[in-house]
């Protein structure tokens, strides 16, 4: 049902004309995704020192808060790019991203990746500030910088697998890996 | 008595080696020199696919397709190493922590990302190799790139390890920004390599 839906509202996003004026430029399109994997090096370049300061990796002679405050305004513009630009990609290309399998797992994990820094940063909070200037943060903080750490590692891997079309629709016959998928046509004709 | 002649071809035999080495590099592009060059790399190209990294990159998609997110993933590190770098060099960020420990500590991890960066590019390179060739901005990210290394290894890093109270503010912002433009270049013209092949 909800892979009708979701191929239903992509079909119709798709029939929109600045949707198409985005996939059919050219440049529009090279520009924007362009923008959308560099700003990697700010976002997720910023949340890698934050979570290797947690980890007693880089700059441990700076109080770990210090880092994460610093780097907090820098991470959240380089997400909130990637965020827009990222939206006009799905935009553009609606029916192939709602139907690709590492655009799902994709988004599952940014979820995933949200609600750990939401946890993450109610815990460095919440936590006493004497570890502040410790080599290494508490246990739940680093346990919560090594989850982040995996978690968007799996966004990038998985945002790079979408344009490969190992397991596109008409490719594999897995009923499980075609509803994972959402590919309603297929699953309809079996 | 120490000879001011001597002390000041020491003391400028830096300036003068990158002088030299610029006036190399003009005459070698402004001359067939640089055609017959690219010529010659064919061949080596060519090679390069036949390397058990380019009959991976090429028999295996997968395998290229993970190599090429750890590049990426490489990519946001040396970024992110870039960024805390130079803003602390353009008092943007980190102004009440002494810049020498940011920048001792953050060239660690851009050695580590742009170790990561060249390998998983090599291997990348290899797959692709006859194709990216012929195209104008893998050359231009070639440079970049050389031009990039040059500058960290052989000009930021050896200027930075002065005290860095006695370099005028204006030339340590100077360099944050250069550095910040050419790894920008280095990871734009990698990235249109893609568009360019596709």
């Amino acid at each position: 049902m909800i892979n009708e839906l979701l191929l239903q509202f992509a079909h119709w996003l798709e029939a929109q004309q600045y949707s198409q004026m985005l996939v059919s430029g050219y440049y529009s399109w090279n520009w924007l995704e362009a923008t959308h994997v560099l700003t990697l090096m700010i976002s997720i370049g910023s949340l890698f020192i934050i979570d290797f300061r947690m980890l007693g990796w880089v700059l441990p002679n700076v109080p770990a808060t210090t880092i994460a405050d610093r780097l907090h305004k820098p991470m959240i513009t380089g997400f909130v790019i990637m965020f827009i630009t990222g939206i006009l990609l799905v935009y553009a290309k609606p029916v192939e991203n709602v139907q690709s399998l590492w655009f799902r797992i994709k988004m599952l994990l940014l979820l995933l990746a949200f609600v750990n820094a939401w946890i993450f940063n109610a815990k460095m909070r919440a936590a006493d500030g004497s570890w502040d200037a410790d080599r290494v943060a508490p246990k739940p903080l680093r346990t919560g910088a090594i989850i982040s750490l995996c978690l968007w590692c799996g966004v990038v891997a998985m945002g790079r697998f979408i344009p490969y079309d190992w397991v596109d629709c008409d490719k594999v016959s897995n009923t499980t890996l075609l509803w994972a998928a959402g590919c309603v046509e297929q699953l309809n004709a079996i | 008595m120490s000879n001011p002649a001597s002390a000041s071809t020491v003391t400028y035999s830096k300036t003068i080696t990158v002088g030299v080495l610029l006036a190399l590099l003009m005459i070698f592009s402004f001359t067939d020199l640089r055609h017959d060059t690219w010529l010659k790399l064919y061949e080596f190209f060519l090679w390069l696919e036949t390397t058990p990294f380019g009959v991976i990159g090429k028999t295996w998609g997968a395998a290229f397709a993970i190599v090429e997110a750890f590049h990426l993933l490489a990519m946001a590190l040396l970024g992110g190493a870039v960024i805390v770098s130079d803003a602390r060099l353009l008092g943007w960020l980190f102004v009440d922590v002494p810049a020498r420990d940011i920048l001792d500590r953050t060239h660690k991890v851009f050695v580590i990302g742009l170790i990561v960066v060249l390998s998983t590019g090599v291997f990348m390179a290899c797959g692709v190799a006859g194709k990216i060739y012929w195209l104008p901005v893998f050359w231009y990210k070639m440079l970049a790139l050389a031009t990039g290394i040059f500058f960290v290894f052989f000009i930021r890093r050896p200027l930075l390890r002065h005290p860095l109270d006695e370099i005028h503010p204006l030339v340590l912002r100077l360099i944050a920004v250069s550095s910040m433009l050419l790894w920008l270049t280095v990871a734009a013209t990698g990235r249109w390599i893609g568009f360019a092949g596709s």
